[in-house]
């Protein structure tokens, strides 16, 4: 078992104040993943941790113990770094370099010996680096040097691992098995893990722990879903986003959206009919141009509906798994009949909201202007079983309304 | 497939290589050690009398406890007690000069190299042979024949201004308690240009005869080192090739960077400033002897790297041999090159030694990379 202990932490560069009271625990088997934007001190909290940078307030302690009082040998016991970069001045081999990561545990003149030597080799066959053993270190690639430079942290057998963006020079392979990687040894051998990722869904998907570092201070601390919210991520990173589930792991996953435009409000109404996030780019799109935007009839557990939620967009909704009632349908008419514009996306219809395009049929009907967005043919997002949305889609054309593949071509389209 | 199978053999072969690393080690050492005794045996027969290889070892072992007791020197002839005072008191400390002078100056250039991770550091990088110049400059001007306690008055005042030079340099660029690896370079670079124009203006204002011995002592020459200047200088180089090799794998770490040595549990700060100070004292302590003589603190420990790989543990033993070596063949073709008048050793150790580095590097331009 091991503890690290921040207390009150400041450090500063001069007179300019980096870290200031930064407090935080952290045990054996917990992931504890940092953020924040750039310039927030987070290379900082990982300096004063590893004893570079003396901080010149509170203390920092391994299992009760200062590391300043440490032995620079006895911390790099417990205790491995990547960096964020690395340049090597000589020209060693790649085991070489790993065999280094054996330095805390050799006496004064004591070799490596076979047992140090087999460690390097399962570090390296870990990272996907022993194929590169021989080879020096300078002439490897950014991605390959990386994974050597975390086979070397391995090779110290370390309780605690800081990591400085490890997955900054890697490719997505190389970062989902280095992730996986280190969660493993986390769960399995009771590593300690503080990482700074820029990646704010890879942090969610592997962290335990989340720190949100804003100008030097912690901003948020705390279990991943506690932290990772819309508006923690706006307060720290001035970036409005849309939090969902990931799928896969069932962890917060953030779709930043790009920052608002200040745009006039534009006195023209667009009433979208969408679901399934087929509508979310439309939505977003036409709500940051300032356009008076409308949405129905979704039902409430839809990610388009959450989006409209989010950017305060009007729209109709129903229970999820219903099907649409008389009075939404009746409710989006009435709606639609306020807007200059009707887009309909590509959503795939069932016998729950096939009615959406019955709605659409009497916007063309009573000459509002009506786009239908095409990207599937609708034979293939027709679940109605007896093709009655490709009937209604027939209609809908025959009264005129208009097809287009995409966003892109609906915006041609709309300049014309 | 096959693939695989070829890969896992020649990792095969690195994980054997790797645990037998130590033997190949001693191995390479063990042959340098031998090379550098039949350098010094040949060596010993150069000159200008004629002495047989049988006698110059019968003459080495009257000084070898144990041995000598073999020898009857009382047999002696009176050729034979000439021959035995040119081998013990003129070739002998000639050799042995340039072989600590050869190892102090390649152990100080691999320490300054790996501490500054820069190809262009040597010995004199941070002012050492500029403060030993003046130093020397002084007492060569005012001060010569006169000795302090017995001891030459020359090498003692080059010594220490070459100490003072180097601790001035140090406190200048310290800042705060770090001392920066660029503002040291710079600050040895500017303290190095300011005291060679002290120097070069002593050679300026000088005519007389005295002007020769400051064009000696700036190229560098082992010519007149008795025995009392070796045994004086023998402790420093001694005791910092001992503790340097203390330091070897520190350096090591030390090449990947100053943070890296600290996360890899090298107290850093510490070890570079005994470091800096062990390659200043070696360097102060040969050149006090030896004069300024150039290019072997640079080039040995690069031509040793390119011949045994960058791990300071079989860098710094190799390169001090390989620098004693080099050395003490230098000084024979120094000797033998000129005659009746020598050429100073300094200008043989650039002129053999630039070509054969550039010879190397081309060689090996792929393999090698700082």
């Amino acid at each position: 078992m091991v503890t690290l202990n921040m207390n009150g932490v400041d450090c500063h560069y001069g007179s300019i104040k980096i870290l200031s009271n930064v407090s935080l625990e952290v045990k054996s088997g917990c992931f504890l993943g940092i953020l924040g934007p750039n310039g927030s001190g987070k290379t900082t909290l990982l300096k004063s941790i590893s004893r570079v940078l003396k901080p010149h307030g509170g203390s920092i302690l391994i299992n009760k113990e200062d590391i300043y009082t440490l032995k620079p040998r006895q911390v790099a016991q417990i205790m491995a770094v990547v960096p964020q970069h690395n340049d090597v001045g000589f020209n060693f081999s790649a085991m070489d370099v790993v065999l280094m990561g054996r330095n805390p545990h050799l006496g004064n003149f004591q070799m490596e010996n076979a047992k140090d030597v087999e460690i390097a080799q399962n570090v390296m066959k870990l990272t996907n680096t022993w194929c590169l053993a021989d080879r020096p270190i300078n002439e490897l690639s950014g991605g390959e040097a990386q994974r050597v430079i975390i086979a070397r942290a391995l090779a110290q057998q370390p309780k605690i691992l800081l990591l400085d963006e490890p997955m900054s020079h890697l490719d997505i392979i190389n970062q989902i098995e280095l992730m996986d990687l280190i969660k493993n040894l986390c769960t399995k051998n009771g590593l300690a893990v503080l990482a700074v990722i820029h990646d704010l869904n890879m942090a969610s998907r592997y962290c335990d722990m989340l720190l949100l570092l804003k100008d030097g201070t912690v901003s948020a601390l705390g279990p991943v879903e506690e932290v990772m919210t819309t508006e923690n991520i706006q307060n720290v990173f001035g970036v409005n986003s849309i939090i969902r589930k990931n799928p896969l792991t069932n962890s917060p996953y953030v779709i930043p959206l790009s920052p608002k435009k200040p745009s006039e409000e534009k006195n023209y109404s667009i009433h979208i009919i969408c679901g399934a996030g087929t509508g979310t780019l439309l939505l977003k799109y036409f709500h940051d141009e300032g356009y008076n935007v409308s949405a129905g009839v979704l039902n409430n557990a839809d990610s388009d509906f959450e989006t409209c939620e989010l950017l305060k967009i009007l729209s109709i909704s129903d229970p999820p798994f219903s099907a649409i009632t008389n009075k939404a349908y009746e409710a989006n008419l009435t709606m639609i009949k306020n807007a200059n514009m009707v887009i309909l996306t590509a959503v795939p219809f069932g016998l729950g909201n096939v009615k959406n395009i019955e709605a659409a049929i009497d916007a063309a009907k009573c000459g509002i202007s009506t786009y239908v967005i095409d990207e599937t043919p609708i034979e293939e997002r027709d679940f109605t079983s007896g093709q009655a949305a490709v009937s209604l889609m027939r209609q809908l054309k025959e009264h005129g309304a208009i097809f287009v593949k995409d966003l892109t071509e609906l915006l041609l389209a709309l300049k014309k | 497939m096959s693939n695989t199978i070829t890969q896992n053999n020649t990792n095969c072969s690195i994980e054997n290589s790797y645990s037998q690393r130590a033997k190949r080690w001693k191995l390479i050492i063990a042959g340098l050690i031998i090379t550098l005794i039949i350098t010094i045996i040949v060596s010993l027969n150069i000159g200008y009398t004629f002495i047989s290889y049988s006698d110059i070892l019968t003459y080495l072992g009257t000084r070898i406890p144990g041995i000598n007791s073999f020898i009857d020197v009382t047999t002696f002839s009176r050729e034979q007690l000439a021959n035995q005072a040119i081998i013990l008191n003129i070739r002998l400390p000639r050799i042995l000069s340039a072989l600590i002078i050869g190892a102090a100056l390649s152990a100080s250039g691999t320490l300054f190299q790996g501490v500054f991770k820069n190809p262009m550091a040597d010995p004199y990088v941070l002012g050492v042979s500029a403060g030993a110049s003046v130093g020397a400059g002084v007492a060569i001007l005012w001060g010569a024949g006169l000795t302090f306690f017995g001891f030459p008055i020359v090498p003692l005042a080059a010594f220490l201004s070459a100490l003072v030079t180097i601790f001035f340099v140090y406190k200048i660029s310290q800042v705060g308690v770090r001392v920066p690896e660029m503002s040291l370079l710079l600050t040895g670079i500017a303290v190095s240009i300011f005291l060679a124009a002290i120097f070069q203006a002593m050679q300026f204002m000088t005519t007389d005869h005295k002007l020769n011995l400051l064009v000696n002592w700036q190229i560098g020459s082992i010519t007149n080192i008795g025995w009392l200047n070796w045994w004086s200088v023998l402790p420093f180089i001694l005791v910092g090739i001992v503790l340097s090799y203390f330091y070897a794998r520190d350096l090591n770490m030390i090449a990947l960077g100053e943070d890296t040595a600290q996360h890899l549990g090298v107290n850093t700060a510490r070890t570079k400033k005994i470091l800096l100070i062990l390659g200043s004292l070696m360097t102060a302590a040969a050149v006090s002897i030896s004069g300024l003589i150039g290019f072997v603190g640079l080039m040995i420990p690069h031509i040793t790297r390119l011949l045994v790989g960058p791990d300071h543990r079989l860098l710094i033993p190799a390169s001090i041999l390989l620098g004693s070596i080099y050395l003490i063949v230098c000084d024979n073709l120094a000797r033998a090159a000129g005659g009746a008048t020598e050429i100073p050793v300094g200008i043989i150790t650039a002129l053999a030694g630039g070509p054969f580095l550039v010879f190397l590097l081309r060689r090996s331009r792929q393999k090698y990379r700082m």
